[in-house]
């Protein structure tokens, strides 16, 4: 367990946490501007990973593969938004529970028909593959690292688009009082499918990310939105900056325990029970991080509204 | 029986309550009047234990109640009306006030039916009675008319067996039959309770009323009978020569 | 009342013929059908009492129907297999487990709190996966079935009234349960909660104590779960299983007895014929789920009788 070894896992834990950000940026911002409780989240990263790998095939090149398998990804998401979701704005969160864990079923399935339930693997192109020595010693992925460049590229971006742009100032009153911006004049239908088109697309920009290093499958978007929701419930629900700080702390935190508490735990008890203790409580981590952060913070640390 | 020290709370740059002294008495009424925006509904909801006070203290019949939490404040004999009338909806009239008489009680069944047990109907009809809703046991609170829910809250709040009656406004949105109905029986109740009345009609405070407090800007400006109040030069300007 | 007690008798009658007529026409397989849906139902009606009349919205309910099923198989494989010890185990890590996740999600209201039990459900589900000595993904099957004196649980029909008896008998103790004091001050909170603490309930002990009774009930689904299936995978933990939980008490109807019976005959039943027509049935389910979410709000129940007040 060496001091390479420990780098090269923070990278993977920021990688991670990078691919969470973007899921919770979008489910935060249309959690505390909509209110709207959205499970199918989840679905859009896996219709992100699909749409690309089709693209993909379909157009021969990468570049042009990911741009239509987001464009794709951005327009279902758009027309879920008009067609099923619009509905349950009003509505409780138990029926926006309930609605959206129907859709999650839709998808799953619809997917597993046009695509088969095998797992597809995205293929990289040529300047994306191989690796790079980011400090002497270790080499890195490359499409790793620009996995989390890119991230933090696009958290830059959100930064500034919420803090200095004048939709950025839409959404942030929006968060804190709908109905006044409504009395602003402000067309808040269209706001609201410009805060879904953003999730959607930060959704299916996460998803066709994570197609070269996860398994492309139906169900791929169900295990990670719960994570995202340990994000979200530890960063603060509303709140884009809790959604960065909670990523990259549950990112890093599952990462490296994955990764180093079976080892860890193998010098304090006997190899064995290592084994088997080991990944159990390294799947445990992050929840039993989630119930600490509540009992400290009920609100998570940075509570938006 | 409720005394209040300094009571100061703050949102943002606006000072709600900007150190609020008072005392009440026991087997007083006594209301407290003051233009829109002043601070009452604040006050009220420190005295309740819906908000925190910034700095001050509260102590209700000797303790000191000013971090405790709303039921615990109303296991001690603190009852409270809402401003906007709040009550079970989804209950009758009869269960609403046979919840805040079990709310009281040491007892908790899980197996034996509440809704058959003598010593909560009994006492909870009484309650009824007392109030005027007499034969509208069964009715579901929900098809009361906004008197009527008025009298409910009322009822439950004798059900508790109160110390003090906190009441945020009761006449609100009565019509004048109504308000009468009201008044008549605040009158029966004074005397054998202390209440602290929150109210902008100044026929039912004039009536009721042993000692006025005015609120205004968050300030306590006079507390006193209400023949000296009506006579108060500065009371008289803060309602801008409303009639008194 | 009347009109409740008659829908009862006749539901429960018309359970109890079902395995004579189906053995007399050679279609066992309703009776196992039928055994397990009245066996999901117990765990409908333990989560109708949180969240149908706790307003809790817990997302995380199918856990308990690990923990039950679990503790059975586990002991089943360290060779304990007196079902009362096991059966008593279930119940009882069921509802430790219940008091652990309660006492910190109860603690939280609204959207954090249906993140949060699913989230902790979701932990107990990596942790069956990842438990290999208990078949880790793939789940292990039960040594040797829950030994009681005088029932066979391997018998289908013996099993499938056992099954009956527990259900009806889970029915009628939440009935108590919500008609007592203890059920009116938890309704009253999910009601109005301000009112509640006004006239001095405070919602949480109530609303801990009946998520660890929904969290015991539902163990002992578990157990005989276990019993059912043969099989125990981390699946009965899975979110998928906690979503058709709860649909099983909204569409029944919530905070009604029959509620959230009618709700599981009415969904599994609807799954069953669904799977008939195709492998991939979840796709014509997924929109008929969003569908009867945006279009009803009443349940079945309300199509019989009146729910109490």
């Amino acid at each position: 367990m060496t001091a390479i070894l420990v780098f090269e896992q923070l990278l993977n834990g920021l990688q991670f946490g990078v691919m969470l950000f973007l899921m919770a940026a979008g489910l935060t911002l249309v959690f505390g501007i909509m209110n709207l409780v959205n499970l199918a989240h989840g679905s859009l990263y896996m219709v992100g990973a699909y749409a690309a790998v089709a693209a993909i095939n379909w157009t021969g090149s990468w570049l042009a593969g990911v741009a239509l398998g987001l464009a794709a990804t951005l327009a279902i998401g758009m027309l879920t938004e008009v067609l099923a979701l619009r509905a349950l704005y009003e509505r409780d969160h138990l029926d926006q529970v309930l609605a959206t864990f129907g859709l999650i079923l839709f998808f799953n399935e619809a997917v597993a028909i046009l695509f088969g339930r095998t797992a597809l693997y995205m293929t990289l192109p040529a300047w994306l593959q191989g690796h790079v020595e980011i400090i002497p010693g270790s080499i890195y992925p490359v499409y790793r690292a620009a996995v989390i460049a890119l991230g933090l590229i696009v958290a830059v971006a959100l930064w500034y688009v919420v803090a200095r742009t004048r939709l950025g100032m839409l959404i942030r009153a929006g968060a804190s009082n709908r109905a006044m911006i409504a009395a602003l004049g402000v067309n808040i239908r269209l706001l609201y499918t410009i805060v879904f088109g953003f999730g959607a697309a930060l959704a299916g920009l996460a998803g066709l990310m994570a197609g070269p290093i996860y398994a492309v499958q139906p169900g791929m978007g169900d295990s990670i939105l719960i994570q995202v929701f340990v994000v979200i419930v530890i960063g603060g629900i509303g709140s884009v900056r809790g959604a960065l700080v909670g990523a990259i702390l549950v990112g890093v935190v599952d990462t490296l325990g994955r990764a180093f508490l079976k080892p860890l735990l193998g010098q304090v008890i006997s190899a064995p029970a290592a084994e088997a203790a080991g990944p159990a409580l390294a799947s445990m981590l992050i929840y039993l991080l989630m119930a600490v952060v509540l009992a400290v913070r009920p609100a998570g640390l940075f509570p938006g509204k | 029986m409720l005394e209040v020290s300094d009571l100061r709370k703050s949102f943002g740059a606006l000072r709600a309550s900007d150190g609020i002294s008072l005392e009440i008495r026991e087997g007083e009424t006594h209301a407290i009047i003051g233009p829109n925006g002043a601070g009452k509904t604040t006050f009220i909801a420190q005295l309740a234990g819906n908000l925190r006070p910034d700095s001050g203290a509260i102590r209700f019949a000797g303790e000191d109640v000013t971090r405790m939490p709303t039921h615990q404040r109303a296991r001690r004999g603190l009852a409270r009306s809402f401003q906007i009338t709040s009550v079970f909806l989804d209950f009758t009239a009869l269960r609403n006030v046979a919840l805040a008489v079990q709310a009281h009680e040491r007892r908790v069944g899980f197996w034996r039916d509440a809704r058959k047990d003598p010593a909560l109907n009994e006492r909870a009809r009484q309650c009824l009675r007392d109030v005027g809703l007499d034969g509208r046991f069964d009715v579901p609170a929900v098809n009361l008319s906004h008197g009527e829910h008025r009298q409910l809250e009322m009822a439950m709040a004798l059900a508790t067996r109160p110390r003090l009656l906190l009441l945020d406004e009761p006449m609100a949105g009565m019509g004048a039959d109504e308000s009468q109905r009201m008044i008549g029986l605040l009158s029966r109740l004074k005397g054998s309770h202390t209440i602290v009345l929150v109210e902008h009609d100044m026929d039912a405070v004039f009536r009721l009323a042993d000692r006025i407090s005015v609120l205004v800007y968050g300030r306590l400006i006079a507390t006193d009978t209400p023949e000296r109040i009506r006579a108060n030069e500065e009371v008289r300007r803060a309602y801008l020569g409303e009639d008194l | 009342m009347k009109k409740e007690l008659v829908f009862w008798f006749v539901c429960a009658a018309l359970l109890a013929v079902l395995p004579p007529v189906m053995s007399a026409i050679g279609q066992p397989y309703y009776i196992d059908l039928v055994r397990r849906i009245m066996i999901l139902a117990i765990a409908a009606v333990s989560l109708n009492l949180i969240l149908g009349y706790g307003g809790l919205v817990s997302f995380g309910h199918a856990a308990y129907l690990g923990v039950g099923a679990y503790a059975v198989g586990i002991l089943a494989f360290y060779g304990v297999t007196a079902g009362w010890l096991q059966f008593a185990v279930a119940i009882a890590a069921s509802a430790v487990v219940a008091a652990a996740i309660g006492s910190i999600s109860i603690r939280t209201s609204g959207i954090y709190f249906i993140m949060i039990t699913l989230a902790f459900t979701q932990m107990l589900y990596y942790l069956g996966i990842s438990l290999d000595v208990f078949g880790g993904d793939d789940g292990m099957r039960l040594r040797t079935r829950s030994q009681f004196p005088l029932i066979d649980l391997g018998d289908p029909v013996a099993s499938y009234y056992v099954a009956l008896a527990f259900m009806l008998i889970a029915v009628f103790v939440v009935f108590r349960i919500v008609n007592s004091r203890f059920g009116m001050a938890l309704r009253a909170s999910k009601s109005n909660e301000a009112r509640a603490r006004a006239v001095g309930i405070s919602p949480y002990p109530y609303r801990l104590a009946a998520f660890v009774i929904a969290g015991a009930w539902c163990g002992l689904a578990g157990a005989l779960y276990a019993n059912h299936t043969n099989y125990i995978t981390p699946g009965f933990m899975s979110w998928q299983q906690s979503g058709e939980l709860m649909f099983m008490v909204i569409l029944g109807g919530m905070a009604s007895t029959a509620g959230p019976v009618l709700g599981s005959f009415a969904l599994l039943l609807l799954e069953e014929v669904l799977k008939g027509w195709t492998e991939h049935w979840q796709v014509i389910l997924g929109p008929l789920l969003v569908l009867s979410v945006i279009l009803f709000r009443r349940g079945l129940a309300g199509v019989f009788y009146k729910p109490d007040a």
